[in-house]
């Protein structure tokens, strides 16, 4: 009987055991500190600055994306307003995230990305708010299509017109029934005339490029989109390539950014970023693990993205330099990255005040003992903010020109 | 005696389905200092790591080829694991191993939100791109095969292992 109660003793506390451990591995396995919808729950939060100077931030969070405001550059936000309703199986890639674009007029244009089946296939959805922020409308498919879609970007243009690019499988259907191989995915766009309530048909701007990597996507010039992709260039090598639309509508030739020679059948889940200046220079930054580069690199082009600077390393080799981001800001050319020590993740910044030329040395800015989302930047048009999701300390905008 | 009996082989049901499952393992967590164990627990036998992910599409075409290779070689330990840090993964991850024919290799998956800390630990360089194949020799030697691997390299290896080239 003693040896029937050790036993059972054994057992149970075999069982409470295991249960702790999944208890604390649920906890430890999460990318989100919390699983509600709410920001402080959020592992990608996207900024955008509205014309009054409002920022609007979007997250996904407890499956859920939500968006707020906050009138005093982060310190204090709005109720959030949810803008899914049931739970969708949102596309956490490491390269996913809500967009968000707010126009002249207050109205707000989302987009972001679902897997719509067990295979993991994606879907863009977007929606809308014309009552700032209060309601979104239902959330529709950007394009008809059924084949899986991923990796959105918007953009806003000038006259309030809406941009959206992403990549598309659609094309593989057609390439397998012709019993071709297909690599990769379509880079597709769109445009929207009415703030993001409609878009127009989908569009190719080009087949054969990367189809696991974020894209980086500005205006160059009013009327005319730009955007950094991975390509697939001949022989499987996945490097960096510039396309300037002619117009909304009319896709450009394509310009590679660096030979890196990256050639690799693999999702690298580490995309670019592309901010234009005022005066046209074209800034970009990238990651590759090729044979002539490895790690992350900066460029210019003063030729409207056709020609660029040879790369420029970024960050201690060391430390795994991640995530580089660049944009324009009216106290000159910021860009930030994600590095590693071993403990704790770091954000590094570096700014340059002629048009790229020159670069202040490497400054941390930020960092966290735990998971984080990717650096971001966002500009109200006077000061340039780092924005940056971590799951130890919460949502942070930290101002840039602040920095000594 | 009868209960007791009874209650015995209620104890001992237990304890053999959970040994059942140790026959077909489950998912097992890879978390900080995994990758540590993992080394020394198959240290001096050649060791095939794969790290893929079930969003990954060239993952999904290299995973039953790399079933068959399993399947080919028994004298290579190949381990999985599922590098996508994604919610509610498990049984996605389990149901493509066990299409892939990988149902009895020792399988992981990423089980620790700081997804950097984990690949450091593994390999500084590493940024996440999946799929990546680590073939780990006999004496440790270990050869990184980014992106999708050619079954011709894995079987010219695995010969120098095996001793049969």
């Amino acid at each position: 009987m003693l040896r029937m109660s050790l036993l059972t003793t054994l057992v149970l506390s075999l069982y409470q055991d295991a249960a702790h451990a999944q208890m604390s591995h649920h906890q430890h396995a999460s990318e989100a500190a919390c699983e509600e919808p709410t920001l402080r729950c959020a592992t990608k939060v996207t900024p955008a600055f509205g014309p009054d100077g409002t920022l609007w931030l979007a997250w996904m969070a407890g499956g859920q994306v939500s968006v707020a405001s906050s009138p005093d550059a982060g310190r204090s936000f709005s109720a959030p307003t949810q803008v899914t309703t049931k739970r969708l199986n949102l596309d956490w890639g490491p390269d996913a995230r809500p967009k968000i674009v707010v126009d002249r007029k207050g109205g707000i244009a989302l987009a972001f990305s679902i897997f719509r089946d067990e295979a993991f296939n994606g879907q863009v959805l977007y929606t809308r708010s014309a009552d700032g922020g209060k309601s979104f409308a239902e959330l529709k498919p950007i394009t008809a299509s059924n084949e899986s879609q991923r990796f959105e970007a918007l953009a806003l243009d000038e006259d309030g017109t809406v941009f959206a690019a992403w990549l598309d499988k659609r094309n593989r259907v057609f390439a397998m029934e012709a019993g071709q191989k297909y690599e990769g995915a379509g880079l597709f766009f769109t445009s929207s005339s009415d703030g993001g309530t409609t878009y127009a048909e989908a569009k190719l701007a080009r087949e054969g490029t990367c189809e696991c990597c974020r894209l980086g996507l500005t205006f160059a010039a009013p009327g005319r989109p730009a955007v950094i992709f991975r390509n697939i260039f001949d022989g499987g090598v996945r490097d960096h390539a510039v396309m300037t639309f002619t117009d909304v509508a009319t896709p450009g030739e394509i310009h590679r950014v660096s030979s890196d020679d990256w050639q690799i059948n693999a999702c690298p889940h580490h995309g670019p970023s592309l901010t234009v200046a005022p005066n046209g220079t074209y800034h970009v930054a990238w990651y590759t693990n090729g044979k002539a580069h490895k790690g992350l690199f900066y460029a210019h082009s003063r030729d409207e993205g056709r020609t660029f600077s040879p790369p420029m390393p970024l960050g201690a080799p060391g430390r795994n330099p991640t995530r580089p981001y660049v944009l324009e800001g009216a106290a000159g050319t910021v860009m930030v990255w994600k590095e590693f020590d071993g403990e704790k993740t770091s954000v590094q910044m570096m700014i340059s005040r002629d048009d790229g030329e020159s670069w202040s040395p490497p400054k941390t800015i930020s960092s966290t003992t735990d998971s984080s989302d990717h650096p971001l930047l966002v500009s109200n048009g006077r000061q340039v903010y780092l924005s940056w999701m971590t799951k130890a300390d919460g949502y942070r905008l930290t101002a840039i020109e602040d920095q000594p | 005696m009868r209960r007791r009996f009874a209650g015995i082989l209620g104890l001992g049901i237990l304890i053999a389905s959970a040994a059942g499952l140790g026959a077909a393992p489950a998912l097992k967590p890879f978390e900080r200092g995994t990758w540590q164990s993992l080394l020394k627990g198959h240290a001096g036998r050649p060791t095939l790591v794969h790290f893929w992910g079930v969003t990954c599409g060239p993952c999904k075409v290299e995973l039953p080829l790399l079933g068959q290779f399993a399947k080919d070689h028994p004298g290579i330990d190949v381990v999985t694991i599922s590098a996508d840090l994604v919610p509610n993964l498990p049984a996605a991850t389990q149901s493509m191993l066990d299409k892939a024919g990988l149902s009895s290799t020792e399988n992981f998956i990423f089980n620790d939100g700081f997804v950097e800390r984990l690949r450091f630990e593994i390999d500084p360089a590493w940024q996440g791109d999946i799929p990546r194949t680590m073939l780990i020799s006999r004496d440790g030697t270990v050869t990184t095969i980014e992106g999708s691997a050619e079954m011709a390299d894995l079987e010219k290896w695995s010969g120098q292992q095996l001793g049969t080239q």
